[in-house]
C-alpha cells in the first residue's frame, strides 16, 4: 500500500495546483506521522536482514557444534547457541528471508484476491454474490493441510526457491477466504451510504464509485485482518515445513525455529524467544504499519 | 427473507457437493501408499495389500478410477452410508464421537472470544491511543509471537501441572471446566483477531457523520456507542466470528493433541495422514456445512444490524 | 512388533543389559500398601486392532496381553518358558507338539482347548482375512495354500488335533526357535464365540474382545478414549495384583506425561524425548529405563552408484561421533550401537563392526575422499517421529568431519520415504528403526538384510548372507543357529548396508499411586507385577 501512496505523492508533488487526490491526502498525513516512520523503520531493517544477512552478523548460521549446545553468548553469539550448537542470533538474522517473504507475500497475495472477491460480491450482489460467495464456502471448506500436501508433494524436488513460493501460493491461495468474507461486509454497509448514493447521481461510474467510495471505507478491517494473518503465515510455514511438506534444509526460517525451540524450552528458553521475538517484532512493525496507512487513508478523518 | 433463504439452501447444496468433490479428488490427487502408510514402518504382507486394496477399490486409479470411486462414494452417502475407515471403524461412528467434543470446545472458544476479545475491542476503540488500547495491541502481538504451539504445552505445563488449577488434558468425554483451558488456548488467535477489528471498527465508526449528528442532538455518549456505533460497527466482527466457528473446529489441531481431545482437528489430521479418504471427505462434509449455515447466519445478520441493507 | 512411532528412547549402562527385569523394580519398591482393590490407568495409543492376529503394533498388544494368556513368555534370559502351554516338544524342530495346561477358561465360560488355537491360527493365516499378522504362520505346512485370491485351502494342512489339550505343529522347514515364536500376540486362542461360522470372525468380536487371560473386558472398546479391563476370578494361572486396568487412549505422548505429573494418569510407556531431560527431575525415582529391543540405523540405497563402495560408506560411519548424539541429543536416554542385532537377544556380540564403528574423523576424511565419496549428502527420514534432532546433529558431524554438504530431509510419513525408495528415487541415506517381533537374532537378520526380506529397501543382495540364514534356521540346536548368524553378521559388518547407530531403551514413567512398574521386551507393562498403593 506505501508503494501506491509514494507513486501517487510524486505525481503530487509535479502538480500542486491539481485538485488533492485522495492518496495525495494520505501521503501528507503519513509524512507528519510518527508512527508511520517507526514501524518503517522496523519494516526496512527486517527487509535489510533478508536481503543481505551478513550485513547483521558475521557468523555462519550453519556451522554448528554439538559441545556448544546450549552455551552461553560468545564471539558475535550475544544470544548464545540452541540445542544443536548453531548461533541462535545468526539463526534469527538468517531466518528473515524464508520467513518474511512468506509471511508478506502470502498476505500481500491473500489481500489482492480477498479485496477483488470481496469487492465484486459485495458491490454487485445478486448472481455475482451467490456465484462468489459459494467459492469461498467451498474453499474454507478445503482443509488446508490436504491441499498443501497434494500441491507441494508436486515441488517436493525443487529448487529452494520454487518451493518457498510453492508454500506462499498455498498459504494465500487457501488463506484469503476470511479476509474476502471481511471486506465483502464493508462494502455491503458501504454502498448503502449516502455519498455513494450521491456519487451514483452524479453520475459515477461502478468503478470510479468502488475505487474512490468504497475501497478506502472497506480498507480497514481488511488490513486488521491482514496484518495478523501475516504473523500466522509465519507460523504456518513452520508446521508445513515440520512435517516435511514445506521449506527444506538449509534454508533456515523462524517458524522452523521456534518450534525447534519449543521442543527444548525447560533446557533452554533463549532459543525459542529470539525468534519468536524477531517475529513478533516484525508483525508489530505491520500493524502500526497498516494502522498508519489506515488512517490516512480513512475519508472520514477530514 | 423467504426466498432469500430458499435460495441460499439451493446454492448450499450445490456448495456441499462442489466441496466434496474437491476434497476427494484432492485426497485421490495425494493418495501415495496408503496401506503402508497405515502400516507404519512395519512392512505390509502382501495378504493384507490385497485385502485392502480390494475392500476400498484402491486399485481404481486415473480419471475413470476417480469417478467410479467419487461416485461409489456419494451413491452410498445419499443413502446414508459414510462408509468404513481403512482400520474397519463405521466413519459416521468416528463423526458422533468427535464432533460433540468439538463443538463443545469451538463454542467455549467462541464465548471467551466475544467476552473478552470484543468487549475489549470496544473499549480498545472508544479509548483510542490510551493505555488499555496499547496494552491490548501488546496481547495481540504476544498471541501472535507464541504461536498455539508453544502456548498450548506452556499453558497445560503451568496452569494445569504447575499450579494445578485446571485438568492438564481433557479426554474423550470431558466436561465444562476441563475443556475451559484448551477452549482459551484454542480461541486465543481468534480473539486478538476479533479485539483488533473491533477496535478499528468502533474508532471508524465513531467518526461517522451520524455520531456527530447525535451529538450534536444531545444523545448521551454511552447510549451513541451501544445503540449507534456498535451496531454498525459489529458487522465485520459477526462476519469474521462467522467464518472463525468453522475454522476453531477444524482448526483445533494442535489444540486437540496436546490437550488430548479425540476431536475433529485430531480426526482430520489423522486422516489426512493416512491417507484416508473416507474419513477425510466425511469431515468436511460436516464442516461445509457448518460453514454454509454460519455464514448464511451472519449474512441475515446484517439486514438485522443495519435496516439500510436489504436481501437480494 | 516393529512399531511405527520410535520417537522416545531410554538407554542403560549395557551391564543391565542382559538381565532386564533386574533393573524395573530399583527404586519404587518402597513407598505405601499395596491395594488389591485399585484400578491402575495405563498409557497407550488407539489400537489399529484387537484381534490377536490382526494387531502388531504396541497399544494393540498391550491390551490383548491383560486379556489374554500367552503360550510362551520369556524370563531373564530371553529364554522361552511355558505359560498356558504345558509343554512345547519336538524331536527334530519340525514337528512341534503343544500340550495345553489343564483349567483355563475364557471370559465367556467356554474351556480352552486345542480347537480354539486352530481356529485363531487358521483365521490369522487365511489371506483373504487380511490379517497383519499372517507372516507369523509362514513357517507352517500349508500356509501357501491359503493364500493368493481365491485360496485352495482354509486350514493349515500343518495344523492337527491330537486331543482336547494336545496339538501338532508341522512346519515345512526344521526351525529349532519355533517355540520362541510362540510368545508372540499372533499365537494366542480364539473362543468358539468369536465366530459366527467356521472361520468368519463375528461382528464386533474385536469390539469386546474375549480372552483366556487375566484380565476380561469390562464393557466395550471406547475409539480414541480408552479400554477398560477387570480381574478375571477364574484364571488358573498367576493372579494380577489389581482389580483392573484403564488403558487411556492418548494421541500424544506429551498429554501423557502432563498427566503422569498430576497424578491424572498412572504410568506412560514412552516418555516423549522433548521431556527426557527433565523426566528425572519432574518424576525421580519414578522415571525408569529399561532395555528395549529397538535398533536405529542409517541406510544406504546401495543401488545408487554414490554408495555402491562400502569405503564410502565406512569412512561415513566413521564419521558419525555415536556418543556425543546419545549424550547430547538423546541425553543417554539411547546407547550407541555397534552391532546389527540388539544386546536383548542371544548371540549378542558387541561391536561387531569393528573399525568402521570408531569415531575417527582424521581417517574417515581420506578414507572417504579416497573412496571418491559424493560432495553432498542427504539424509532422509520421516517427519512425523521426532527424529529431525538427531538427523541434523548427524549432518553438522559430517559436514564437519568429511567436508561435505549435509541436509536432512523430512518426508511426511515413513510410507513417502518407502515409495520414494520402491521408485528408486534419490533419497539419499534413509533412517530405518526395527522392533523385533520375538527374540531371536534371525529377527534383526532375515528381514532387513536377506535377498527378499521384507524390509530390505537397500537393494542389499549377499547370496553367501542368504545361504548361512537358511542354514541357522535349519540347524538342529539353538546354539548351532547362533553361530550361523553370528557368521551371517560379520559379513554384514564387511558389507555396511546399514551403519547401526543406536539401541533403543524403554523409557517409562510412573504416577505416585502405582508401584513395581516393570516393561517387558515387547514395550508391554508387566500387568501381573504392576501394584498400585493405598
Amino acid at each position: 500500500m506505501s508503494d501506491i501512496a509514494t507513486v501517487a505523492a510524486t505525481e503530487q508533488v509535479g502538480a500542486p495546483q491539481k485538485a488533492r487526490s485522495l492518496a495525495g491526502d494520505a501521503w501528507r498525513d503519513l509524512r507528519r506521522n510518527p508512527i508511520f516512520w517507526i514501524s518503517l523503520t522496523l519494516v526496512v531493517v527486517v527487509a535489510a536482514m533478508a536481503a543481505v544477512p551478513s550485513l547483521f552478523t558475521a557468523n555462519d548460521p550453519r556451522d554448528c557444534l554439538l559441545s556448544r549446545q546450549h552455551a552461553g553468548a560468545s564471539g558475535g553469539a550475544v544470544f548464545g547457541y540452541d540445542f544443536q550448537g548453531c548461533d541462535t542470533y545468526a539463526r534469527a538474522v538468517y531466518g528473515a528471508r524464508a520467513s518474511l517473504l512468506v509471511g508478506a507475500l502470502s498476505a500481500l497475495l491473500t489481500g489482492i484476491i480477498a479485496l477483488v472477491v470481496g469487492m465484486l460480491a459485495g458491490y454487485f450482489g445478486r448472481w455475482v454474490d451467490a456465484v462468489l460467495s459459494r467459492v469461498i464456502d467451498i474453499v474454507l471448506g478445503i482443509p488446508l493441510l490436504l491441499a498443501a500436501i497434494v500441491l507441494l508433494k508436486r515441488v517436493s524436488t525443487s529448487s529452494d526457491n520454487v518451493r518457498l513460493f510453492a508454500v506462499i501460493f498455498v498459504l494465500a491461495v487457501l488463506g484469503w477466504t476470511t479476509a474476502a468474507r471481511v471486506v465483502r461486509s464493508s462494502v455491503i454497509t458501504a454502498k448503502e451510504q449516502d455519498y455513494v448514493a450521491a456519487a451514483r447521481m452524479l453520475g459515477a461510474g461502478n468503478g470510479r464509485i468502488m475505487w474512490r467510495h468504497i475501497l478506502p471505507n472497506a480498507l480497514a478491517p481488511a488490513i486488521v485482518v491482514l496484518t495478523i494473518a501475516l504473523g500466522s503465515f509465519i507460523a504456518a510455514e513452520a508446521t508445513l515445513s515440520f512435517l516435511g511438506i514445506g521449506l527444506k534444509a538449509p534454508t533456515i526460517s523462524w517458524g522452523i525455529d521456534i518450534d525447534a525451540g519449543r521442543v527444548h524450552m525447560r533446557e533452554s528458553a533463549t532459543p525459542l524467544v529470539v525468534p519468536s521475538a524477531f517475529l513478533a517484532l516484525t508483525v508489530l512493525a505491520f500493524i502500526m504499519l497498516g494502522d498508519a496507512i489506515r488512517d490516512a487513508f480513512d475519508p472520514k478523518l477530514r | 427473507m423467504f426466498r432469500f433463504i430458499l435460495r441460499r439452501l439451493l446454492q448450499m447444496v450445490l456448495a456441499f457437493f462442489g466441496t466434496t468433490l474437491i476434497v476427494y479428488a484432492l485426497m485421490f490427487a495425494g493418495q501415495g501408499d496408503p496401506i503402508q502408510a497405515l502400516a507404519g514402518e512395519r512392512p505390509v504382507t502382501a495378504a493384507q495389500r490385497a485385502y485392502l486394496t480390494q475392500k476400498f477399490h484402491l486399485d481404481q486409479t486415473g480419471v475413470g478410477g476417480f469417478f467410479y470411486r467419487y461416485f461409489d462414494y456419494i451413491s452410498n452417502l445419499l443413502r446414508g452410508d459414510l462408509g468404513q475407515s481403512l482400520t474397519g471403524r463405521q466413519i459416521s461412528d468416528i463423526l458422533a464421537a468427535a464432533w460433540p467434543v468439538t463443538v463443545k470446545l469451538a463454542l467455549i472458544a467462541m464465548a471467551v472470544t466475544i467476552l473478552f476479545g470484543v468487549t475489549a475491542g470496544v473499549l480498545a476503540g472508544i479509548r483510542r491511543a490510551s493505555i488499555f488500547d496499547n496494552s491490548t495491541l501488546v496481547l495481540t502481538l504476544l498471541v501472535l509471537g507464541i504461536p498455539t504451539i508453544v502456548l498450548a504445552p506452556l499453558a497445560q505445563y503451568f496452569l494445569g501441572v504447575k499450579w494445578q488449577l485446571f485438568p492438564p488434558t481433557a479426554g474423550a468425554e470431558p466436561n465444562l471446566y476441563a475443556l475451559l483451558l484448551p477452549g482459551i488456548v484454542l480461541g486465543s488467535l481468534s480473539l486478538a483477531t476479533a479485539l483488533r477489528l473491533t477496535r478499528t471498527s468502533v474508532a471508524e465508526n465513531l467518526r461517522a457523520d451520524y455520531v456527530r449528528t447525535a451529538r450534536s442532538k444531545g444523545l448521551v455518549k454511552r447510549r451513541i456507542v451501544s445503540v449507534h456505533v456498535l451496531r454498525n460497527s459489529l458487522i465485520p466482527v459477526v462476519t469474521f466470528l462467522g467464518v472463525e466457528l468453522g475454522n476453531l473446529m477444524s482448526g483445533a489441531i494442535i489444540t486437540e493433541g496436546v490437550f488430548n481431545i479425540p476431536g475433529v482437528g485430531f480426526n482430520l489430521f489423522r486422516g489426512i495422514r493416512t491417507e484416508d479418504g473416507p474419513l477425510v471427505v466425511g469431515i468436511v462434509s460436516v464442516l461445509v456445512v457448518v460453514y454454509l449455515l454460519s455464514n448464511l447466519v451472519v449474512d441475515v445478520l446484517y439486514a438485522v444490524l443495519d435496516p439500510r441493507i436489504r436481501y437480494e | 512388533m516393529r512399531v511405527r512411532r520410535l520417537a522416545a528412547w531410554t538407554a542403560l549402562p549395557l551391564a543391565v543389559t542382559l538381565g532386564l527385569v533386574a533393573c524395573g523394580s530399583g527404586g519404587d519398591s518402597g513407598s505405601g500398601q499395596s491395594d488389591p482393590n485399585a484400578a491402575v490407568r495405563i498409557e497407550i495409543a488407539e489400537p489399529q486392532h484387537l484381534v490377536p492376529t490382526n494387531t502388531n503394533e504396541t497399544s494393540g498388544s498391550q491390551v490383548l496381553a491383560a486379556l489374554f494368556s500367552p503360550l510362551v513368555d520369556y524370563d531373564e534370559a530371553n529364554k522361552p518358558y511355558e505359560v498356558a502351554a504345558e509343554s512345547v516338544t519336538s524331536s527334530d524342530n519340525k514337528v512341534w507338539t503343544v500340550k495345553l495346561k489343564d483349567g483355563y477358561t475364557f471370559h465367556n465360560g467356554e474351556k480352552v482347548t486345542a480347537d480354539n488355537y486352530l481356529d485363531a491360527w487358521n483365521y490369522g493365516a487365511y489371506a483373504p482375512n487380511g490379517q497383519n499378522s499372517s507372516y507369523f504362520f509362514e513357517k507352517v505346512a500349508g500356509y501357501e495354500d491359503l493364500q493368493g485370491e481365491k485360496p485352495a485351502a482354509k486350514t493349515l494342512s500343518g495344523l492337527k488335533k491330537v486331543d482336547d489339550l494336545t496339538f501338532t505343529v508341522t512346519l515345512t522347514e526344521p526351525y529349532s526357535e519355533f517355540k520362541t515364536m510362540l510368545g508372540y500376540t499372533a499365537f494366542y486362542p480364539l473362543p468358539k464365540a468369536a465366530f459366527s461360522a467356521p472361520g468368519v470372525l463375528a461382528e464386533g468380536y474385536e469390539q469386546a474382545p474375549i480372552g483366556q487371560g487375566p484380565f476380561k473386558i469390562k464393557g466395550t472398546w471406547q475409539h480414541d478414549a480408552k479400554v477398560e479391563v477387570e480381574k478375571y476370578d477364574a484364571f488358573p494361572g498367576e493372579k494380577p495384583k489389581v482389580a483392573g486396568v484403564e488403558f487411556r487412549i492418548y494421541q500424544q505422548p506429551t498429554a501423557a506425561y502432563a498427566d503422569v505429573l498430576s497424578d491424572n494418569l498412572d504410568v506412560i510407556k514412552t516418555i516423549p524425548t522433548e521431556n527426557l531431560s527433565t523426566a528425572a527431575t519432574d518424576l525421580g525415582d519414578r522415571f525408569q529405563q529399561s532395555p528395549a529391543s529397538s535398533l536405529q540405523v542409517l541406510a544406504f540405497p546401495t543401488f545408487q552408484k554414490e554408495f555402491s563402495n562400502p569405503e564410502v560408506r565406512k569412512a561415513i560411519s566413521m564419521a558419525i561421533d555415536r556418543d556425543e548424539i546419545t549424550k547430547s541429543i538423546f541425553k543417554d536416554s539411547q546407547q550407541p550401537a555397534r552391532s546389527f542385532v540388539s544386546p536383548v537377544v542371544a548371540g549378542y556380540r558387541e561391536n561387531t563392526i569393528g573399525a568402521a564403528g570408531e569415531f575417527d574423523p582424521a581417517k574417515a576424511k581420506a578414507m572417504y575422499q579416497a573412496a571418491g565419496g559424493p560432495s553432498t549428502i542427504e539424509l532422509s527420514y520421516n517427519g512425523d517421529g521426532g527424529h529431525k534432532d538427531w538427523v541434523d546433529a548427524t549432518c553438522n558431524q559430517l559436514k564437519a568431519n568429511l567436508g561435505v554438504e549435509c541436509v536432512g530431509t523430512a518426508e511426511p510419513k515413513f510410507a513417502d520415504l518407502l515409495t520414494k525408495l520402491k521408485a528408486k528415487q534419490p533419497v539419499g541415506l534413509f533412517r530405518m528403526g526395527w522392533v523385533m517381533d520375538y527374540p531371536s537374532m534371525e529377527n534383526y537378520l532375515g528381514p532387513l538384510y536377506s535377498s527378499n526380506g521384507s524390509s530390505n529397501y537397500y537393494g542389499y543382495s549377499n547370496p553367501e548372507f542368504d545361504k548361512l540364514l537358511a542354514e541357522g534356521a535349519k540347524a538342529p540346536s539353538e546354539d548351532e543357529a547362533i553361530k550361523k548368524y553370528q557368521a551371517a553378521e560379520d559379513l554384514l559388518a564387511e558389507d555396511l548396508p546399514v551403519i547401526p547407530l543406536r539401541y533403543g531403551q524403554n523409557n517409562f514413567g510412573h504416577s505416585t499411586k502405582v508401584k513395581n512398574v516393570e516393561m517387558d521386551l515387547f514395550d508391554r507393562i508387566d500387568l501381573l507385577k504392576l501394584e498400585a498403593v493405598k
